[in-house]
């Protein structure tokens, strides 16, 4: 009994002694911790206001409203987790080396490993938007598809500027991406994927305004509730290529020079 | 006379100290204070196998990773085919066939197949070439009775051959091997070897850059050889000049004498 217990505790002290390398990682689960909190309180003052029905745009329900928020948050996941999913999956399978003497540079090999990820997203909002038509009652009959496709398109060239970066951190410090929880946490905070930005303290509401989620939910939730033409989504629009202008080309920046580091360093395939 | 396959000028490797905690924030920008290799220097040319040796810790693998565009250099220069590794790392890539001497190291949920497959094409080869380059190195490594299987269920030796053939398909110019034929039976690694003198070394007239501390191997397929020893270069030369610097007939007991390793 008493050697059993021992195994017990040696098993947790090795899991702590790992832990203390990673000590970032437990102080980004307490902010995180935080955003979940924070944001649950505004859905409830939300919920509870007597004046839910006005603060909702398009005079739709707050079914419709939730829905496209949590299917379009779906895709900013999906950004940054991929790429750091990928290089996590190479370091573990210790096939990064492999694949970083190869003829492709690690931008398009992280790039091609977006395409899987972004279908099933694809496949999950559809599945989603299906679920809602079917069994609940949700109306898309006056929606812009074209609007809505459009938007997706620039949201996702915006969110895979956030991924790049993201990855970066994850390539110089293997665990515990701050860029990745602290972006996911602002951004079901105050983007409004729950509630309209509009019921938020004055600081978030500019916050929000930061985000590139909150243009897509925007964009999205006029497109396909709405029915908004192009004409009415050029402001979302355009807020989304500006985000992705600037992202882009800083995240391919930022990531070369994170590989160039671990090349300086010697730790690009630790893990 | 055409530029040399492999040229390093006073090459130099340091590494920052591991840290840890929150000091693991500044590790990206922490100063390079441990040596792995400096002053190397050597000329490889084209159609040579050379062997690089030394005990465990010699620099033997930091200098292979460093020629495979793994490592930036801490200072000195080194060259592929007259390409700088540093500065035109995406062309030596287009150049080098390396294998790090890992078995695990391909997608444990893919075939040996799929896995060559996905290599060949991030090397740019078509889907006839890579037909026609799989036949050829199935025959030679063995490889059709597991090509089909998940590699999670192949052995050490399987995933060796596996391996071996991914850094052999796209034909590069340049082979870097990190102890090829460790985890081989005997039977495969001298069929291994044999491909590599005679196919890859005497017909293709590929470049053969190659740690190991299997002697046999050595002198089965070295012209020349790189003698490592804490980070330096300690000799390079044929063989028999090797053994003529120790004063010994044996080529194991004159590393061991070059070395001071008894």
């Amino acid at each position: 009994m008493k050697r059993a217990l021992r195994k017990l505790l040696t098993l947790f002290y090795r899991d702590l002694a790992i832990a203390r390398g990673y000590r970032s990682a437990f102080v980004l689960e307490i902010f995180e911790a935080l955003f979940a909190v924070a944001t649950f309180y505004y859905l409830s003052r939300f919920i509870e206001s007597p004046q839910l029905s006005r603060v909702l745009p398009q005079g739709r329900n707050y079914f419709a409203f939730v829905l496209i928020g949590f299917a379009l948050f779906d895709y900013l996941g999906v950004a940054l987790d991929s790429f750091d999913k990928m290089l996590e999956d190479a370091l573990q399978n210790r096939v990064l080396e492999a694949l970083l003497v190869t003829r492709t540079s690690l931008l398009t090999i992280l790039s091609g490993s977006l395409l899987y990820p972004f279908l099933t997203a694809v496949l999950r909002t559809l599945i989603y938007l299906a679920w809602g038509v079917v069994l609940f009652g949700f109306s898309l009959s006056g929606a812009n598809w074209l609007g809505a496709i459009i938007v997706l398109l620039v949201s996702v060239l915006a969110f895979s500027g956030l991924g790049i970066l993201s990855a970066s951190y994850l390539l110089l410090y293997k665990r515990g991406n701050p860029a990745k929880w602290i972006l996911l946490g602002i951004s079901a905070l105050a983007s409004g994927m729950m509630y309209p930005v509009s019921v938020l303290p004055g600081y978030l509401q500019f916050t929000a305004r930061l985000l590139p989620i909150t243009y897509s939910l925007d964009g999205m939730r006029a497109a396909l509730l709405g029915g908004a033409g192009l004409l009415a989504l050029r402001s979302e629009i355009m807020a989304l290529l500006t985000f992705a202008a600037i992202l882009i080309p800083l995240s391919f920046f930022v990531f070369s020079w994170a590989l160039q580091r671990t090349r300086v360093t010697g730790t690009l395939t630790h893990i | 006379m055409g530029c040399p396959a492999i040229l390093a000028e006073n090459l130099a490797k340091y590494f920052p100290p591991a840290k840890s905690g929150w000091r693991a924030l500044a590790q990206p920008f922490a100063k390079q204070r441990i040596r792995a290799l400096a002053g190397i220097s050597f000329s490889v040319e084209c159609g040579e196998a050379i062997a690089l040796v030394g005990v465990n810790g010699a620099g033997k693998s930091t200098l292979l990773r460093l020629l495979a565009t793994l490592l930036h250099p801490t200072s000195g220069h080194a060259q592929v085919c007259g390409v700088d590794v540093a500065t035109k790392a995406a062309l030596v890539r287009t150049k080098i066939g390396y294998d790090a001497g890992v078995e695990q190291s391909f997608y444990g949920r893919l075939t040996g197949r799929q896995n060559l497959r996905l290599f060949a094409t991030l090397n740019g080869l078509s889907r006839q070439e890579f037909a026609d380059r799989i036949e050829r190195l199935s025959e030679l490594l063995e490889l059709s009775p597991f090509l089909d299987q998940q590699t999670r269920t192949c052995s050490t030796g399987m995933l060796r051959r596996l391996s071996l053939a991914r850094a052999l398909l796209h034909s590069p110019e340049v082979l870097l091997l990190d102890e090829p034929t460790r985890s081989l039976d005997s039977a495969s690694a001298v069929a291994f070897r044999r491909y590599l003198k005679n196919e890859i070394i005497g017909r293709q007239r590929a470049t053969l850059l190659f740690a190991s501390h299997d002697i046999s191997e050595v002198e089965e397929l070295a012209d020349r050889i790189i003698l490592l020893h804490q980070g330096q270069l300690r000799m390079f030369g044929s063989p028999r000049a090797l053994c003529a610097a120790a004063q010994n007939n044996g080529l194991e007991a004159a590393i061991r004498a070059l070395t001071g390793a008894g």
